[in-house]
């Protein structure tokens, strides 16, 4: 409910998470315009597929990450966490919130590349549509409590990581370019990303619906893997943040 | 009854002790006032208490149940303000409160929040931005979100710093109302003596991370035996003056014909009698009571 009155109320959120996205979707719609003049439609496909599917990552962990954030800068963050909800309530209401913007934003990013640039996205197939967001957004909940735990362990002078860490990972996730491009040992290094998979099985979808299973299963178990780790990394970053007292410092 | 317990609670970062084995329970209905100058510990404790930070050693009991085991359901019975602390600066009042109100589980959500809004008198704020309101404003709002889940004990973290001394004279006559119509418990901690003797039932003091002194307000400023009497006199200042230094009193000359004699309360009417006996014309007597100020100064200088 928070989330949403903040977004209607705060211009900076509505741009990081709607404007952003979109116009992103729209430059890189018009770069493909340019590319299948060049190279053909395939592969100018890619790059607006890309495009809109990393949305899903970008601003799941982002409302994860900055939603906390919003709270420390408001000095609203120790009301939030001595009220019952339990982190793991907290940490899902905001991955929830995260999956509804992103699910919007790439809902109109695949309207406007359908309408300018046409691309039509559920050409790859309802339901790869529906794993592939599903493993994005797992991921990506790994990735916002990361930083999260970062946040509470370290304060707000690592704050640009809640919007920026992101995409410090983004060239070894192939999101625009097949894996194949990469030097030969960041290849080995890029499929052990969950998203790299679901990448390397979208692309396959744009000419072919057959549902990528080693794929999808592949990024699902590293998914597994990678959260886990992110939970326990949490909770460690957590617990020692409470024990050295810096979460009560959080607010200055 | 006790509805908080606090057991051996000590709070260590590296080698320094914040807090240091404090024991102390609070009883259902009552104003407990915690003290002591910048570095005592206050603040420590009020976040062990909440959960903020996690204690090295000792326990605290909220309703007779270990609160580490038992966070959700203490959290959900008690609640917390501060002037330290804001809302959601960018959203508005109301917002904010339907916000901790679902939070809170709080039923009729809306019901509740406009009961509150009334008796704080805020309707017309309801729709503003947080942040554009002023500090007394906030601080208003601060006690509605504190009371939305009717706690049955409420943390208080200095809640009129930084308020002018109208708006903070308002502030503890509502938590006077709140004693009063709601029975409310509180754990209330500041630097103003004169708002904790006028609100607090009993009073802790805390000293590097200690507990220095547990009583009434009225109790400790009686074990401060030297009263502060003032005279003011009509005669000759070296008669006067005589009398006080062979009589091995304690003085100082302030103003005009005006001394201040620091004793023992028992010893006033002696003194009094002595100065008249002497042909000195008294025109004035004041008693100034040690106040609970004495007690924190004694205190925190030891």
């Amino acid at each position: 409910m928070q989330e949403l009155f903040i977004t209607r109320n705060s211009y900076e959120v509505i741009n990081d998470i709607i404007i952003y996205p979109l116009w992103s979707i729209i430059v890189f719609g018009f770069l493909t315009i340019y590319l299948a003049g060049v190279t053909g439609s395939v592969i100018a496909n890619y790059v607006l597929l890309g495009t809109i599917l990393w949305q899903v990552i970008n601003i799941t962990q982002y409302s994860i990450a900055v939603g906390c954030l919003w709270e420390v800068w408001s000095r609203n963050l120790t009301n939030i966490f001595i009220t019952p909800v339990s982190n793991k309530e907290y940490l899902l209401a905001y991955t929830l919130s995260g999956s509804v913007k992103s699910l919007m934003v790439m809902s109109l990013g695949s309207l406007i590349s359908y309408w300018i640039f046409h691309f039509n996205i559920l050409d790859l197939g309802i339901l790869n549509l529906f794993f592939h967001f599903g493993n994005l957004t797992i991921f990506a909940f790994g990735f916002g409590i990361i930083i999260l735990g970062l946040i509470f362990r370290f304060g707000t002078r690592i704050q640009a990581f809640a919007w920026g860490l992101i995409t410090f990972f983004q060239p070894l996730m192939a999101v625009i370019y097949p894996v194949s491009v990469l030097p030969k040992p960041l290849q080995s290094v890029a499929y052990l990303f969950p998203p790299t998979h679901v990448f390397e099985a979208a692309r396959i979808n744009v000419a072919d619906q057959t549902i990528q299973w080693q794929s999808i299963i592949t990024a699902f178990l590293l998914n597994l893997v990678f959260v886990a780790l992110s939970v326990v990394f949490f909770n460690a970053m957590f617990n020692k943040s409470k024990n050295i007292g810096q979460f009560a410092r959080l607010e200055g | 009854m006790d509805v908080l317990e606090v057991k051996d609670l000590t709070k260590k970062f590296g080698k320094f002790t914040a807090v240091d084995k404090i024991s102390f329970s609070l009883r259902k209905g009552e104003i407990l006032g915690l003290l002591g100058p910048n570095g005592a510990g206050k603040t420590t404790t009020i976040q062990m208490l909440l959960g903020l930070t996690t204690p090295s050693t000792g326990s605290i009991l909220y309703f007779g149940r270990d609160f580490e085991n038992n966070k959700q359901e203490s959290l959900s019975r008690i609640n917390f303000t501060s002037a330290f602390n804001t809302l959601q600066n960018r959203i508005t009042v109301l917002q904010n409160l339907l916000v901790f109100a679902g939070l809170y589980g709080v039923r009729d959500a809306k019901g509740k929040i406009m009961k509150l809004v009334e008796y704080f008198e805020i309707m017309h704020l309801l729709n503003e931005r947080f942040k554009d309101l002023s500090t007394g404003q906030k601080t208003r709002i601060n006690f509605i979100k504190a009371l939305l889940n009717d706690p049955e004990i409420i943390l208080m973290d200095e809640p009129t710093a930084s308020l002018d001394p109208d708006i903070a004279d308002k502030t503890l006559a509502l938590i006077e109302d709140l004693k009063k119509t709601r029975k409310a418990t509180i754990l209330y901690t500041s630097h103003d003596m004169r708002e904790v003797s006028r609100i607090c039932d009993r009073v802790i003091f805390l000293n590097h991370g200690k507990i220095a002194a547990v009583d009434t307000p009225l109790n400790l400023t009686k074990k401060i035996e030297i009263t502060t009497l003032r005279l003011t006199y009509d005669s000759d200042k070296k008669v006067l003056e005589k009398y006080l230094r062979d009589n091995e009193l304690e003085y100082i000359f302030q103003d005009k014909n005006v001394v201040l004699v620091k004793t023992r309360e028992k010893m006033v009417p002696k003194i009094i009698y002595g100065v008249t006996n002497h042909d000195i014309w008294i025109t004035d007597i004041e008693i100034e009571k040690p106040t609970l100020e004495d007690v924190f100064l004694q205190i925190s200088r030891t």
